[in-house]
């Protein structure tokens, strides 16, 4: 009889010890949370995730460069001609319908970082020239000449008036 | 799996036998109280402020055009910074707390006594290192208080003999303190803690040496230890939910209570604040320095009312064995110098009057008092206690004692060298 | 012994409060989000002239809940993070008050007395008979009267000042500590959870010891 009291107290005795252990670990995991969560961005820095921009400033063919995330973007107002010259083909090393890069076809919305090393391309006469190591983009952003492997990638963004965009948000 | 593992280690690192050794197995006195439980949380402290006092310094900027700002970034933008930021600031509150009452605990049981007093005095060391740290980093906010505070302590050092000025311009690296200050002490904020972690190690390889002392203040016998797991684990972590339930409430509910409204206030070098008061855990020590009129007197003063406790167990010449559970005269004197350290701190937080004054000289005088009579009142006790009568096992255990050094004394006189 | 030593702590503590007490009306600030509003309007047309909150953003009363359009109109073209800067230039300032207007971010705080000071302090102002306006709380403040508690005669009208004066407080409180409702919330939850396990702690620690003999 004593004993099966015996093991009832030992096997309530080892639940307790588990139950407290596993109750006191979720504390201590929870408590890990906040110190963690104080790496991420904090609100002033996410208050720069988004950019917004107006386009009137721009003139057709020229082209404008924001900040958005620390990152450089082209902005470029394209003329009818270069519209027409970017509609006629998909580019080469990855190829890309020119439609599918752009929301309103005027407006080209590029992150202008090389797709190769990171360096940012200067504008040239046919699209954008990387000074790094030679890579060639053309008026949509595609890469036309390697070393980059990708076309320019393209930020989330929308439309917010006929001329202003928000650089962030798609 | 865990077993290969472990025997893998253990063919290479005495990892099990140190934890049998030195934690499971480690043998306690079966008879320790609650007082002994604030050793481990004082541990528990030291790894709190470590933790949240990296992640503050991720977000931390120690220039004087910055600090405050950074701070309020901290409190206001980065995510639970204003958790970080309170638990650290009521961290270093909790950690005096928690030391003042773990020294109140080994002066009342005479913790400090042989074999024990490199303990008290590795103890003395870190006391005066975290004193520093938190000096420190009570600049760093660059507060109003701060930077009185900061000007005010470190104008101090111009009493020292020939250097005087220039070695507080060292001190600073600068003629006020400035942002040369700010950087350098937030340096030596970051570096201390660690060196106070290796002085906690030699600090616990000294008592893992001579054991832990108890409450009835004799070293009970072998067979009255027990192993420190399960039993002193469970109690401490116990003793650490209670405290933790304590610290939350302040740190939740209460944060502010413990700051300084002129610390809201960024540093103004060309205005003090109408009543420069440093942090509670100064405050019997501040008390000391204002108390005395020459400037070099305080300073002197309130140096040594630090270091007098290292003079414990030198002072203490007593023979009847144990803490103020064996002497009434040191109970009432321990009770009467904590009275006295409320009378200092409160003297401290006041601004200097004729009345506070008075007090503050009648209390440093008892503070210094106290320690000073101790050796005519221990020797005086225990005569008084002796003519009494004491048990019979406290006269056993004086007897063998006297014997133990009168054998020791005739093998050095013998010149015998082994 | 012990019950003394206590007692002699709790003197000390509450000796602080009692000296602030005795000049202070004490209230209690409101933590609405609609007083809140009422303050930050009342803020914006009476204090931001003259005084900075540079560690309030216009984000950060879109956070509050402050309708956007509202905030898009009080920044106008600055951008959202921009911060609560006063109108008057520093020099302005100190040239027709001959000190520059402290920020207003952490007010409350920043005084002996917190909320319940800066509430006395805007109502403290009263005249002289010889014309000049004094403060009872901050007698050598540069700061002319914001809300006309001097000159106001009409009960009506004071009680207007007074609940004011309550708003402006209220929202300046929560602009000193803007988490203090999350930091409550959450206080509420990690001590309840430390109570719980504090209580299986100790019985378990008890389970420990009954085994010793």
């Amino acid at each position: 009889m004593a004993e099966n009291e015996d093991l009832g107290d030992a096997k309530r005795r080892k639940f307790l010890i588990k139950a407290t252990a596993a109750v006191g670990m979720a504390g201590a995991v929870a408590a890990c949370l906040p110190f963690i969560d104080s790496m991420n961005p904090s609100a002033d820095v996410l208050a720069k995730a988004t950019t917004e921009v107006d386009l009137s400033g721009i003139p057709v063919g020229g082209v404008h460069t924001v900040a958005w995330q620390g990152k450089p973007i082209f902005i470029f107002h394209r003329t009818p001609e270069e519209i027409k010259a970017m509609e006629a083909t998909n580019g080469v090393i990855d190829p890309e319908p020119d439609h599918m890069r752009v929301k309103q076809a005027e407006w080209l919305v590029v992150i202008g970082i090389c797709t190769h090393m990171g360096c940012v391309p200067n504008k040239d006469a046919a699209g954008w020239l990387c000074p790094c190591h030679g890579s060639e983009y053309d008026d949509s952003g595609r890469v036309v000449r390697g070393p980059a492997p990708k076309n320019l990638y393209l930020p989330p963004y929308k439309f917010v008036a006929a001329d202003k965009i928000i650089i962030g948000v798609a | 799996m865990k077993n290969r593992v472990i025997d893998w280690i253990d063919q290479r690192f005495p990892l099990s036998s140190f934890v049998k050794h030195d934690l499971t197995e480690y043998p306690t006195p079966r008879n320790l109280s609650y007082w002994w439980n604030f050793g481990f949380l004082a541990g528990f402290l030291l790894v709190l402020q470590v933790a949240t006092g990296v992640f503050l310094a991720m977000h931390y900027k120690a220039d004087a055009g910055l600090s405050f700002d950074s701070i309020q970034h901290i409190m206001r933008d980065v995510n639970y910074g204003w958790l970080l930021r309170f638990m650290h600031a009521t961290g270093a509150s909790a950690f005096f707390l928690v030391i003042y009452i773990h020294m109140a605990r080994t002066l009342y049981y005479g913790s400090y006594r042989a074999p024990r007093e490199l303990m008290w005095w590795t103890g003395q060391g870190l006391l005066i290192m975290l004193m520093a740290t938190a000096f420190m980093g009570y600049l760093l906010p660059w507060g109003q208080m701060s930077y009185w505070g900061a000007t005010v302590i470190t104008n101090l050092f111009k009493v020292t003999p020939y250097f005087g000025e220039q070695i507080v311009t060292w001190l600073r690296g600068d003629y006020t303190v400035s942002d040369a200050t700010l950087t350098r002490f937030f340096a030596l904020h970051f570096l201390l803690p660690f060196l106070i972690i290796g002085g906690v190690v030699v600090h616990l390889v000294a008592l893992h040496t001579v054991k832990s002392s108890n409450p009835s203040g004799i070293d009970l016998a072998a067979k009255d230890n027990i192993p420190f797991h399960p039993y002193f684990t469970s109690k401490d972590l116990f003793g650490l939910g209670i405290f933790l339930i304590v610290f939350s409430i302040f740190v939740f509910f209460f944060p502010n209570m413990l700051m300084d409204p002129a610390n809201f206030i960024p540093a103004n070098p060309m205005q003090t604040p109408a009543e420069i008061v440093p942090e509670w855990y100064f405050l019997p020590f501040y008390a000391i320095l204002r108390s005395v009129p020459n400037m070099v007197g305080g300073v002197v003063a309130m140096g040594l009312s630090v270091m007098m406790f290292a003079f414990m167990p030198l002072l203490d010449r007593s023979r009847i064995p144990g803490g103020a559970s064996n002497r009434p005269m040191v109970k009432l004197g321990f009770y009467l110098f904590l009275l006295n350290m409320l009378v200092l701190g409160y003297v401290g937080a006041h601004p200097v009057t004729a009345q506070t004054l008075l007090i503050g000289h009648i209390a440093t005088i008892f503070y210094f008092g106290s320690f000073f009579l101790i050796p005519f009142i221990s020797k005086a006790e225990e005569r008084w206690l002796i003519k009494r009568g004491l048990p019979p096992a406290l006269t056993a255990l004086m007897e063998k004692e006297a014997m133990e050094k009168s054998k020791k004394q005739a093998h050095r006189r013998s010149g015998d060298n082994k | 012994m012990k019950k003394s030593i206590v007692l002699l702590i709790l003197c000390c503590a509450s000796a602080q409060a009692w000296a602030a007490e005795a000049a202070l009306q004490n209230i209690k600030v409101d933590t609405d989000l609609p007083a809140i509003e009422r303050g930050l309007d009342d803020v914006m047309n009476n204090c931001h002239t003259c005084h900075t909150l540079k560690y309030i953003t216009y984000l950060d009363l879109v956070k509050l809940g402050v309708d956007k359009k509202k905030v898009d109109a009080m920044r106008g073209d600055q951008p959202l993070d921009a911060s609560l800067v006063s109108l008057m230039p520093d020099a302005a300032a100190e040239q027709t008050f001959g000190k520059v207007p402290p920020d207003l971010s952490l007010m409350t705080h920043a005084r002996e007395g917190g909320a319940s000071y800066v509430y006395s302090y805007l109502l403290g102002y009263y005249n002289t008979p010889d014309g000049v306006t004094h403060n009872r709380i901050f007698p050598a403040t540069h700061m002319p009267d914001p809300l006309g508690m001097s000159t106001a005669t009409d009960p009506a009208q004071q009680a207007q000042i007074r609940k004011t004066a309550h708003d402006v407080v209220s929202f300046l409180a929560w602009a000193a500590d803007p988490h203090k409702q999350e930091r409550h919330r959450l206080g509420y939850y990690v001590i309840g959870y430390l109570v719980f396990l504090t209580l299986l702690l100790y019985i378990v620690k008890k389970q420990v010891w009954s085994r010793l003999k």
